[in-house]
């Protein structure tokens, strides 16, 4: 990675997180989504085609990565972009796909921790423009209420997250460009092991948001047996259930109209 | 005359809301002052005087909360309450009132319906185009920047309008209808099919026993018996007999329970996924059982 790059892909780190002075809408929940910081760190390290290899595992795994209340356990910004970049910065040195989604995860999992802390001292700082925002509006400035909440909420935000975020990928790419860099087989074999096993988080999870009673389940395990017994991909798994979803839908509406 | 807030303001609040509600979040007011940002430019319309405007962007720099893509009606709302206020109608109390009611139901309907429902089925969606195009992967993250941002700020817009003109009795109205609960579960089971197919095509996990010995093979090519190794007892593909991909099944069912039921946190999760494929990774390796020996 060059400097450029890094810092490119540190100022990503920032515009996707949550709060960034894109709004949530593009960043959190647009650029900050491991589909799409797949492509922007494949895109400014110009290799799409493998960056879209782990993008995909990353997104199913943290598919039900939400914020219920502001609580960040997990910073899903830190943790993909920077997963991106360590498979791409050492993908000389795995030979199989399951091997770079490995390396993605271990990654994430790095670059998730760091954003986690990351985003406990934002929210922390924050609570003091608070006292700002008090002292405007006492003298009733409606033209300056933005500072508070916009440049003092970015100040911190940008510090908390592009500072770190460049650490970090200056680490990885001291290890990918060290020529003596080899990376045992039984480990290669584990952490393969361990992205494979990952999409369980995600599905599990979104999960405990779909199921609300038991017929729930027997249209999850009809959408598992789909793929199972009749072989169908998920492109045509999920046209059955947008069938399925109108036909619930009218016999909805018809019940009420009885 | 009547005071109103022009649609100039309207869209300028409307887009300082978009853009920066969630810039100064923290545990002491929540998004108070991005709130307080947002009705500035109204506060000043309607009010001319220091302490009248003074008096208004106190009240809405107090504590506030939403998830606020589909919160922006709670801003329409206000607006409209604010409006009255500065002509004669209404109380302070009861703008705060309302806002401090509207915080839990729009959160819920927001974070179950918005966050954790139509955004995944959007981004699996978008992530099957880019799986089942190797060759144009791109297209996926592509359709999700343009159809997320575009879709969410067009719909936010009209909730916060339609908060705007329909006051808090209206939009109650409309909720107490029921239509939102046919729209959920129907999207629900779009979720929950699509869930299955993509737990089953993208959860791996084995359990790595495979107990093989060293036998007399027939080798067909050359005619002859020759020292070879065959599998006695493969534990992974006895079980996919039984029922195919079971144990990834398993595996989502157990995070499904200790999420749902044990309130584990996610990391937590994580963390023991970490130790279970360690776990399997040893066995795989261990001589006379392992998959890998």
């Amino acid at each position: 990675m060059s400097v450029l790059q890094m810092v490119l892909i540190a100022l990503f780190i920032y515009l996707g997180a949550i709060g960034s002075i894109v709004g949530n809408t593009i960043g959190w929940y647009c650029l900050g989504r491991p589909l799409v910081a797949s492509f922007v760190v494949g895109l400014i390290m110009g290799d799409v085609q493998t960056a879209m290899l782990v993008g995909v595992p990353l997104q199913i795994a943290y598919l039900a990565n939400v914020t219920p209340g502001g609580a960040v356990a997990w910073d899903l910004s830190y943790a993909t972009y920077i997963g991106t970049a360590t498979a791409l910065a050492l993908k000389g040195t795995v030979a199989s796909t399951p091997a770079l989604i490995g390396l993605a995860f271990t990654g994430a999992g790095l670059g998730g921790v760091v954003g986690g802390t990351m985003w406990g001292i934002h929210y922390s700082l924050d609570v003091f423009l608070n006292r700002w925002a008090e002292r405007l509006a006492e003298q009733g400035e409606t033209r300056k209420m933005w500072m508070p909440n916009v440049l003092g909420g970015q100040a911190i935000g940008f510090l908390a997250r592009f500072v770190p975020a460049l650490a970090i990928l200056a680490a990885i790419n001291v290890a990918g460009s060290s020529s003596g860099l080899n990376i045992p087989g039984w480990f290669i074999t584990g952490i393969s092991t361990f992205g494979s096993m990952m999409a369980a988080l995600g599905m599990g999870i979104i999960l405990s948001f779909l199921v609300k009673k038991n017929i729930h389940w027997a249209i999850f395990l009809a959408g598992f047996v789909l793929v199972t017994y009749f072989g169908l991909n998920t492109m045509a798994v999920a046209v059955v259930g947008i069938i399925v979803a109108f036909i619930v839908y009218a016999v909805g509406n018809r019940q009420e109209a009885i | 005359m009547a005071k109103t807030v022009s649609a100039k303001t309207l869209r300028n609040s409307f887009n300082q809301w978009f853009f920066w509600n969630g810039c100064s979040q923290q545990a002491e007011t929540m998004l108070g002052m991005a709130f307080g940002q947002s009705m500035s430019p109204v506060i000043e319309e309607l009010y001319d005087s220091k302490e009248e405007r003074a008096a208004g962007l106190k009240r809405h720099i107090t504590l506030f909360n939403t998830e606020s893509q589909v919160g922006s009606v709670c801003n329409g709302i206000a607006i409209g309450m604010e409006e009255q206020l500065a002509n004669g109608v209404g109380t302070p109390e009861s703008i705060q009132e309302a806002k401090v009611a509207l915080i839990g139901p729009t959160s819920a309907i927001g974070d179950s319906l918005w966050v954790a429902t139509i955004i995944p089925l959007l981004l699996t969606i978008c992530l099957t185009i880019s799986q089942s195009m190797t060759d144009a992967a791109w297209v996926g993250p592509v359709l999700y920047m343009l159809v997320y941002p575009l879709g969410t700020y067009l719909l936010s817009w009209k909730i916060f309008r339609t908060g705007y003109k329909a006051g808090l009795e209206g939009v109650q109205q409309f909720m107490a209808t029921g239509q939102l609960d046919k729209i959920m579960e129907a999207v629900t089971v779009l979720g929950l099919i699509v869930v299955g197919g993509l737990t089953a095509t993208f959860v791996n996990a084995s359990l790595n026993i495979d107990i093989k010995t060293t036998t007399q093979v027939f080798d067909a090519a050359t005619q002859t018996y020759t020292d070879g190794v065959i599998s006695v007892f493969n534990l992974d593909n006895l079980l996919n007999n039984v029922f195919p991909k079971i144990v990834p099944l398993a595996l989502t069912l157990l995070v499904y329970y200790l999420y749902a039921k044990k309130n584990w946190k996610p990391i937590a999760i994580m963390g023991l996924i970490l130790v279970l494929a360690v776990i399997v990774t040893v066995i795989g390796f261990i001589p006379g059982i392992g998959a890998f020996a």
